[in-house]
């Protein structure tokens, strides 16, 4: 069994993308482009139930257009547990991945970003580069706290080091 | 005529099993270890010393046993939780002139020795076959000697051999027990059919045939062996470099990676023997891990002196040690054949007369197929395959296939199946008639055990 792939469907004829990068629906309080999605279930809740798994792989074919998305998500939960430390409590952390969320970021397409071979998109068209990075930002935001979430669920002390001994682990070999 | 029951021997890379045939057990099982006195006095080799010993229910197999170096023993580097410093038993002749090659040490007692600089370690049989055969000789005599306590004139003998072994190391083995320690009669028996017949115990099995595919996972290699009849289809043969240690190893690592208070290689192997487990499904798991906290576990490890504890968490490595047979990407970089995909080329690589039945009798052997819910596993994953491979044929050629059964077989004795099918033939009143006597090794030399008759199917 090889790693696990993404589970949603997107067309990239008629769903919104941009370039290979499919700007999926969230269920988010964040503002930004994201369509809400019409199930409870969404692409960051996909991202955090295969993090766990998929981080132990380092060949990772892409099936489908949501695998793109999924990539992204699992590499930035990556770089989100590298900024914890054992014993940052809950309310430090709050601050520590809203900031890492925040923080400045290399879009996909771009130079300086390290997963190149896999997303192509269009970056002399000034608009869809500006909806990719916004949903990107949304994506950030509600991925790291949905992350905290899972990792202060036993205590708002510190997070669960079952969680944190992930953090060397490298999907892909990559890391954000 | 003697009616004593016959010595069953199964020297492996890792350990050796010694017992009595009828019994359904090994009497001894130790490593396949000696300690010699090394000529320079001061050298130091073999294990080093560990300093902290682990603790816990049953620390030393479960015969009760209350003298640790002859304890019967689940790994081949540790000797029960005893470190060097007390006393060896009495064949110590160091002090003598003339008998250093009667100062020697074997199994556990060989790891303590090993401890002290006047003896060196070896293993004198490495990947399955005798490397050192004065060794090995020294080996046998101790083991018969002073563990079995045996004549061996009184005795019928079978021995083992991996497949492939061959015919000179047979003869040098059948001169070892004929001229020096001059044993009845001997069998000697490829392990892998004894790892047949010891599956007839297994409810599963109706019609008890020599033909079925051996999965044999030990320490150090997985090997996947077709037997076709009673005879190996040495061609088709496998190897799978993930085995008992790459286990351990892989536990240590995710250990380390959580910062445990003890990440050593011993209490690693005790995890792995207490809590691992074979899975359906990673992602389901750790999601399963999530829903119900009881499933992650404490592990206690206590300083030899039995003052200091340390407590060791274990979590998902109780799922993801033995996913590494099923999945090795998650451990290593440069192995990434799935078992069930490497036990399905080797069926096909055999004749196509004999796949049925190599797919219906899949037998598990050693220790490092001992989790939980391997077989099923094993099975349900040949199933997809060999049903994927069935409806893509069906689609190819329009005719309906008869389906190919795919058995996987788990049984109680799988830890050391190989001396149990041992102990299972050797006890039929048919054996002696199977082995070669000292008589017919007088009359016709060492060439005679080149060829053993097979067992017919009982």
């Amino acid at each position: 069994m090889p790693a696990y792939h993404s589970t949603f469907l997107v067309d990239p004829n008629n769903d919104r993308m941009v370039g290979n990068f499919a700007i999926m629906p969230l269920n988010t309080k964040y503002r930004g482009p994201a369509y809400p999605a019409n199930s409870d279930y969404d692409i960051v809740d996909e991202c955090l139930d295969l993090f766990r798994a998929n981080s132990f792989f380092k060949n990772f074919e892409i099936k489908n257009q949501a695998d793109r998305v999924l990539i992204y998500g699992i590499l930035f939960i990556n770089e989100c547990l590298a900024h914890l430390k054992p014993n940052t409590s809950m309310n430090e952390a709050i601050k520590i991945l809203t900031n890492v969320a925040l923080d400045d970021f290399s879009l996909p397409g771009t130079p300086g970003f390290p997963l190149n071979a896999v997303y192509s998109v269009p970056i002399q068209d000034h608009n869809s580069m500006e909806l990719l990075k916004s949903y990107i930002q949304q994506l950030r935001q509600e991925l790291s706290m949905r992350l905290l979430n899972r990792l202060y669920a036993d205590t708002q002390e510190r997070p669960s080091k079952y969680w944190l001994g992930f953090t060397r682990r490298r999907f892909m070999n990559k890391s954000l | 005529m003697n009616l004593n029951p016959a010595v069953v021997m199964d020297n492996g890379t890792g350990l050796t099993k010694l017992g009595f045939a009828g019994n359904d057990s090994p009497s001894w099982i130790f490593p396949t270890a000696i300690a010699t006195a090394s000529p320079s006095g001061n050298k130091k080799t073999g294990s080093s010393a560990t300093s902290s010993s682990v603790s816990g229910s049953g620390t030393n197999g479960s015969n009760g046993s209350s003298n640790p170096y002859f304890g019967n023993s689940t790994s081949a580097t540790n000797f029960g939780g005893l470190t060097g410093g007390k006393m060896l038993l009495s064949n110590n002749l160091a002090g003598k002139r003339g008998t250093e090659d009667l100062d020697f040490y074997i199994g556990n007692e060989a790891l303590v020795a090993a401890q002290s600089p006047s003896y060196s370690l070896s293993y004198p049989i490495r990947h399955g076959q005798v490397e050192n055969w004065d060794h090995m000789e020294r080996f046998w005599e101790n083991s018969i000697f002073k563990y079995l306590r045996t004549e061996p004139e009184d005795h019928y003998f079978l021995l083992t051999e991996p497949p492939l072994n061959p015919p000179e190391n047979r003869e040098q083995v059948a001169e070892i027990f004929f001229e020096s320690f001059n044993c009845a009669g001997l069998y000697i028996a490829v392990q892998a059919v004894l790892a047949l017949a010891a599956s007839w115990t297994s409810s599963k099995v109706i019609d008890r045939s020599l033909t079925g595919t051996v999965i044999d996972s030990g320490d150090g290699v997985t090997h996947v062996i077709p037997v076709a009849e009673g005879y190996v289809i040495g061609s088709a043969i496998k190897n799978i470099p993930i085995a008992g240690r790459d286990i351990t190893e892989f536990i240590q690592s995710l250990l380390r990676e959580r910062g445990e208070a003890d990440t050593s290689l011993r209490t690693a192997e005790r995890i792995k023997q207490e809590y691992c487990y074979v899975c359906p499904d990673i992602v389901k798991e750790f999601n399963k891990f999530d829903r119900q906290p009881e499933k992650f576990a404490q592990f206690i490890v206590e300083s030899q002196e039995k003052t200091k504890q340390k407590v060791v968490d274990v979590g998902y490595e109780r799922f993801l040690a033995p996913e590494i047979f099923f999945n090795p990407e998650i451990a290593s970089s440069d192995y990434l054949t799935p078992l069930p995909t490497v036990v399905d080329q080797t069926i096909q690589a055999c004749p196509i007369d004999v796949r049925k039945g190599l797919y219906n009798n899949i037998v598990l052997s050693g220790g490092s197929t001992m989790f939980k819910d391997f077989s099923r596993r094993l099975q349900r994953d040949m199933k997809s395959i060999v049903n994927a491979r069935i409806s893509q044929n069906e689609k190819m050629t329009g005719v309906k296939s008869s389906g190919v059964d795919v058995q996987v077989i788990s049984h109680r004795k799988q830890r050391n199946a190989v001396w149990f099918g041992g102990s299972l033939l050797a006890q039929t009143a048919e054996f002696r008639g199977y082995c070669h006597t000292k008589r017919d090794y007088e009359e016709i030399g060492p060439e005679i055990v080149r060829n053993f008759s097979l067992f017919n199917v009982m």
